[in-house]
């Protein structure tokens, strides 16, 4: 079976266990796109069966890194999950969202251009679920004040939401995942994707002014409605929100330093969520974590142990070579396979346990490519870092492909039916492919200049 | 007392698929008894007579509130004139979709206590009151309870006489 496989990639044997970690794993992935059994319950089930197996005994499964729960991503989504719970009855989100529509000057393009900023930015420092949660409402409050069709508005905030996540290590749980496993700091993210990501936002307001610009039209008596809002109105705890500005600043600042004060960015966010709770002062915590969104979390760690599962017996491995036999070893060729393959693997599956298999992935790449290197050395080997950032520009730039691409959009679709105005599978690839194409083609020309050319 | 002594009868009921317009035009010109006009409610009828749904002033709220507007503290931000503007749209839909589906009624034997004791835990106003053949007779509003109790507590006997 490996004969002819030097020996520093002698990889593994297919015996027992390889073949029912591997059944386990394509079985999981099978009933996840299938959504016939909540993603949730599947991975939880999955990793039960991963140790009843022995594929991982418990230790493995909870406490290493290279086949467990990634703590570091778990807490730091719990965290900033906890921070904004406390911040959302402030009512800063709602001030947020009616201050830039007066910055439109109810003007109903220069909104939907100015939400999608807006909507990036946040979605750079929040979840993109959450991002959208905040920003819907008001978006369709404002197109019926504006009485204007409000599909443009809702498209726009999932797919502006999809790309100012892929900005910073926070914005998207792909880069959260790869920031954990390259051992990756905040300001790598922000030196090396936010710049694309601003170029890319530039392309998006111009594509979304070509598209919807000359539709959206209102009259002056309406635009007076949102000019007459009050966004002072919106904030119910000024305290509060004092407070919850301080700990956001500090976590921020947090992040920033990471890196160089050597703490994992879960730590800096664990301590501002434990932060806020004191400042809050509230008796009963208990509801700010019961809106954790414990089904993803668990997901998280179900999906963990079930990849720790196929990580160990190799099963990554073997597929890290075909994918070297494929693109026999040219890095520019592989980044752009990966790239590419991340964006319409990511259009069509979740793109959470899709990075969760390409990182030991890309990992065990390395390992082949440079068998002498090790630990940080190996992550970032300066020909491995543009893999990197294409596995996040793909895997985070194609959830805008399609409707289930991202969560951020199903939570879109979700809300927009039950608000009655529905957009259909179809509807959604109609704007989010061409958009996720451009985009991704950006992102393309981005990694192939300034690392195969520039080199910088 | 029992519920049926104390029901207004049935006079008029909504149809699953009156529109919403309909069914406010039928709510507010309905007959309540011989002097009132103007029901706070109605129950909803399929073509057997059998009871699918009520629908209350309450429900015909709801229709013009848009969903958003619950999913986050938008209220300072409406304009004048939104609520006309959403009666217009929400005009046309069904009643089935506005109605609420699971009707909480009571036996017309039921012993008043039964239905207050409806009220008070469902946080009802307008109990149907269905009568041995399956089909409702009656509505028992909360303030013709209250009257009740309040005869009760005055010494009154039933028909008002000292």
């Amino acid at each position: 079976m490996t004969q002819g496989v030097p020996a520093a990639i002698q990889p593994f044997v297919m015996d027992t266990a390889f073949w029912t970690a591997t059944t386990i794993f394509l079985l999981a992935y099978a009933v996840i796109v299938s959504e016939r059994i909540h993603k949730t319950t599947v991975a939880v089930f999955g990793a039960g069966l991963i140790l009843i197996f022995k594929i991982l005994d418990q230790r493995e499964a909870f406490h290493v890194e290279e086949f467990g729960v990634d703590w570091n991503v778990i807490f730091l989504l719990i965290s900033m999950m906890v921070i904004i719970n406390l911040m959302r009855p402030t009512g800063i989100f709602e001030y947020i969202a009616i201050k830039s529509a007066k910055w439109g000057k109810g003007d109903p393009f220069r909104i939907l251009a100015i939400f999608a900023v807006v909507t990036a930015v946040i979605s750079a420092f929040l979840d993109n679920v959450t991002t959208v949660l905040l920003i819907i409402p008001v978006t369709i409050l404002i197109a019926d004040a504006l009485e204007v069709d409000a599909l443009p508005y809702l498209i726009s905030c999932a797919l502006a939401s999809n790309i100012g996540g892929t900005a910073t290590l926070i914005g998207d749980p792909p880069n959260i995942m790869i920031a954990s496993k390259a051992q990756l700091n905040f300001m790598d993210f922000i030196y090396h994707l936010t710049p694309v990501i601003i170029i890319t936002m530039v392309f998006y307001v111009f594509a979304i002014k070509l598209i919807w610009g000359k539709k959206l039209k209102t009259r002056e008596e309406l635009k007076q409605r949102i000019m007459s809002m009050d966004e002072n109105e919106a904030i119910k705890d000024p305290v509060m929100l004092k407070k919850s500005i301080i700990v956001l600043g500090i976590v921020l600042t947090g992040f920033v330093l990471h890196g160089a004060l050597h703490f994992q960015p879960a730590t800096i966010a664990l301590f501002g969520a434990g932060l806020l709770l004191l400042l809050s002062k509230t008796h009963e915590p208990h509801h700010i974590l019961a809106e954790v969104e414990w089904p993803t979390i668990f997901f998280f760690m179900g999906l963990f142990i079930i990849i720790g599962g196929v990580v160990k017996v190799g099963l990554i491995k073997w597929m890290s070579i075909k994918v070297l036999e494929i693109t026999q070893g040219n890095l520019f060729a592989t980044s752009m396979v990966v790239m590419w393959f991340s964006a319409f693997a990511s259009a069509f599956i979740d793109n959470i346990p899709y990075v969760a298999t390409m990182n030991p992935l890309i990992i065990d790449m390395a390992k082949q490519m440079w068998p002498d290197l090790s630990g940080i050395q190996l992550l970032h080997h300066v020909n491995l870092m543009p893999l990197w950032w294409s596995l996040a520009l793909g895997a985070c730039l194609g959830g805008n492909g399609t409707a289930i691409g991202a969560s951020a959009n199903v939570i879109v679709v979700g809300m927009s039916e039950k608000l009655g105005k529905r957009i259909s599978f179809g509807k959604f690839m109609l704007y989010g492919m061409p958009m996720m194409i451009m985009t991704v083609v950006i992102s393309t020309v981005y990694v192939w200049l300034r690392y195969y050319v520039l080199k910088i | 007392m029992k519920a049926k002594d104390l029901m207004i009868p049935l006079h008029e009921y909504l149809k699953p698929d009156n529109t919403l317009k309909e069914a406010a035009n039928i709510l507010r010109t309905a007959k309540r008894d011989e002097e009132k006009i103007g029901v706070k409610g109605l129950p909803v009828l399929d073509e057997n007579g059998k009871m699918v749904g009520f629908l209350s002033i309450g429900d015909i709220l709801k229709a013009v509130f848009p969903a958003y507007m619950s999913l986050m503290n938008l209220g300072d931000f409406a304009w004048d004139g939104m609520v006309e503007g959403m009666a217009k749209k929400a005009g046309n839909k069904r009643v089935s979709e506005m109605m609420t589906k699971k009707v909480i009624s009571v036996p017309e034997d039921a012993p008043l206590m039964e239905c207050v004791d409806h009220m008070i835990k469902n946080n009802i106003k307008k109990l149907p009151v269905i009568s041995n053949d399956g089909r409702v007779a009656g509505i028992l509003y909360e303030s013709d309870v209250f009257f009740a109790i309040a005869k009760a507590m005055l010494g009154e006997n039933p028909e008002g006489e000292k």
